[in-house]
């Protein structure tokens, strides 16, 4: 037990942000690397000016068409981004645990503020594994990896909670909760979760393309 | 046989000396839960500590392990500071961050270091309160 608590405190939470950060590098200077052999033009025609215009649609709820025909996933992807960004960055335990590791402080969330939004992505990804599993033009088009990142997702903030309220076994859960958030965050350069990586850039070329290039929109 | 006035009065400071070490010993065993005042609101239960039985059994003799005195940037060898709270020296200013360090820095630290006692927030931090080790000769 104390082994596999300082092997998930030390170790592998150093290895998990160094996957992270390296995995996210790696990808992107791969996807340059191949835009400058496929694309060449992509990096004169990239505008600023319709980049932000096409990214700031696609952030701001119901600024897109595929938003307003399902108001529902909308609503509900809203939150759970909010949510699954919000509550982890501020949540004071990991404010307090990088403070103490590294030196580096931030503002912090109320504990209940982190809680109430726990349960909101909790729900989200229920709602989600729901839609894919009853729609069928969805579950046609997911396989067991869309499935799998829904759990990848859910487990720290199931496990999170379950040790924050101490509830029986809570001393399992605790390292459950920091082996899965580990593994969430060496994970999210290699899986569909590169999407937060790769989002604002593909927005931007979309955007360029459309408003640049032409002169349409793409939301 | 009568007693010099001297004596008598080197009786009477040898029992008050005596009374006020029972006080002293008395008052730790008093503590259950390391409750420092400057936390003005707490947002955790205050973690269980029994501090005579605790660090019998963590075999801790030396009371500067924990109540130090630092001089010149170096712990004091042979001083210590029992009786003062560690927020008389660990907070500066208003923020409580450095003085949670200092407390997670000793308590969690010396834990991490031998292997052995809480390291986990909700260990400490019980909502049981001391009840969740007493019963099991804490
Ligand atoms: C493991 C660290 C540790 C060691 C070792 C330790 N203490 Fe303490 N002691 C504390 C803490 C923490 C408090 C503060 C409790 C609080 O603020 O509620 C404290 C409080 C006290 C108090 C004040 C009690 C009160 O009612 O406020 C006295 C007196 C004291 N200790 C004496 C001693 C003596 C004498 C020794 C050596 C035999 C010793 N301590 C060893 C951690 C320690
Ligand atoms: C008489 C003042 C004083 C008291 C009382 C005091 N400390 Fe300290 N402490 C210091 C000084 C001075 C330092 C060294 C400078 C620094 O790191 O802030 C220090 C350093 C530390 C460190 C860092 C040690 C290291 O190896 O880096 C920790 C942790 C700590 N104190 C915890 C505590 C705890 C917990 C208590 C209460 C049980 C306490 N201190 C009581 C003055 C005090
Ligand atoms: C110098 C080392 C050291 C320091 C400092 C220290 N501890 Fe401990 N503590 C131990 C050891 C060793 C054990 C395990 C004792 C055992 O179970 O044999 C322990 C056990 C405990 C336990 C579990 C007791 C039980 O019976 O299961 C608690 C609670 C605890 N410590 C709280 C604290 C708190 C709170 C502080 C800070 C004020 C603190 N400790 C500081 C060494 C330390
Ligand atoms: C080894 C025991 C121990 C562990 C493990 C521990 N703490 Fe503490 N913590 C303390 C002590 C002792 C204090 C001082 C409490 C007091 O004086 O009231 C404290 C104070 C705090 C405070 C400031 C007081 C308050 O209630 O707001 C916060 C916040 C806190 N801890 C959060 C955490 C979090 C989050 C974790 C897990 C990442 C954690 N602690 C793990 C012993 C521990
Ligand atoms: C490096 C890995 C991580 C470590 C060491 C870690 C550690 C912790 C700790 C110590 C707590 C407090 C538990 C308590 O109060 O008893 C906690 C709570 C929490 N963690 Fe993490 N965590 C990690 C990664 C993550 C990740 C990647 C996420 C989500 C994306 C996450 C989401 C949460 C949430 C939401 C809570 C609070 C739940 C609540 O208050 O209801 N954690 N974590
Ligand atoms: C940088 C910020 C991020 C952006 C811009 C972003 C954007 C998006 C978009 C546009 C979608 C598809 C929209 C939809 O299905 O409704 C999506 C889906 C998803 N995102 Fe994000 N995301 C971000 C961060 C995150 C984070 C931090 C997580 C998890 C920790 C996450 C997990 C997911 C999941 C699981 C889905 C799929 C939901 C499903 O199954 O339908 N995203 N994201």
């Amino acid at each position: 037990m104390h082994t596999l608590y300082y092997l998930a405190a030390g170790p592998f939470a150093i290895a998990a942000f160094v996957l992270l950060a390296g995995g996210s590098l790696f990808r992107l200077v791969r996807m340059g690397l191949l835009a400058r052999k496929k694309d060449p033009a992509v990096f004169d025609y990239m505008s600023a000016r319709y980049g932000f215009r096409s990214l700031f649609h696609w952030l701001v709820p119901f600024g897109s068409r595929g938003m307003r025909l399902h108001p529902a996933l909308t609503i509900a992807s809203f939150l759970f981004h909010v949510c699954a960004i919000v509550a982890p960055v501020f949540l004071y335990a990991h404010v307090l645990l990088i403070d103490e590791s590294w030196n580096i402080a931030w503002v912090h969330i109320p504990d209940g503020a982190a809680d109430a939004m726990s349960l909101v992505v909790i729900a989200a990804c229920v709602f989600f594994l729901v839609r894919r599993m009853k729609s069928p033009e969805v579950s046609y088009l997911s396989t067991w990896r869309d499935y799998a990142v829904l759990a990848l997702v859910a487990a720290p903030f199931v496990t999170g909670l379950w040790s924050f309220h101490q509830f029986p076994g809570f001393r399992y859960a605790g390292i459950i909760h920091m082996l899965s958030g580990e593994l969430l965050l060496a994970s999210i350069p290699f899986t569909r979760l590169s999407h937060m990586i790769f989002f604002p850039i593909t927005r931007a070329y979309m955007g360029s393309e459309f408003g640049a290039v032409r002169n349409a929109r793409d939301w | 046989m009568k007693m010099k006035p001297k004596s008598i009065l080197a009786f009477l400071a040898l029992v008050l000396a005596l009374l006020l070490a029972a006080g002293a010993v008395m008052s730790q065993e008093d503590v259950k839960s390391v409750n420092d005042p400057a936390f003005t609101s707490p947002t955790r239960p205050a973690p269980i500590f029994f501090h005579d039985a605790h660090n019998a059994k963590a075999g801790l003799d030396d009371c500067s392990v924990c109540h130090h005195v630092y001089e010149g940037g170096k712990k004091a060898e042979g001083a210590s500071s029992e009786g003062q709270a560690c927020s008389e020296c660990h907070m500066k200013g208003k923020s409580t961050r450095p003085l949670i360090k200092a407390y997670h820095g000793m308590c969690r630290g010396c834990h991490e270091e031998r292997k052995a006692g809480p390291v986990q927030c909700g260990e400490c931090h019980s909502k049981r309160g001391p009840e969740a080790l007493e019963g099991r000769g804490k």
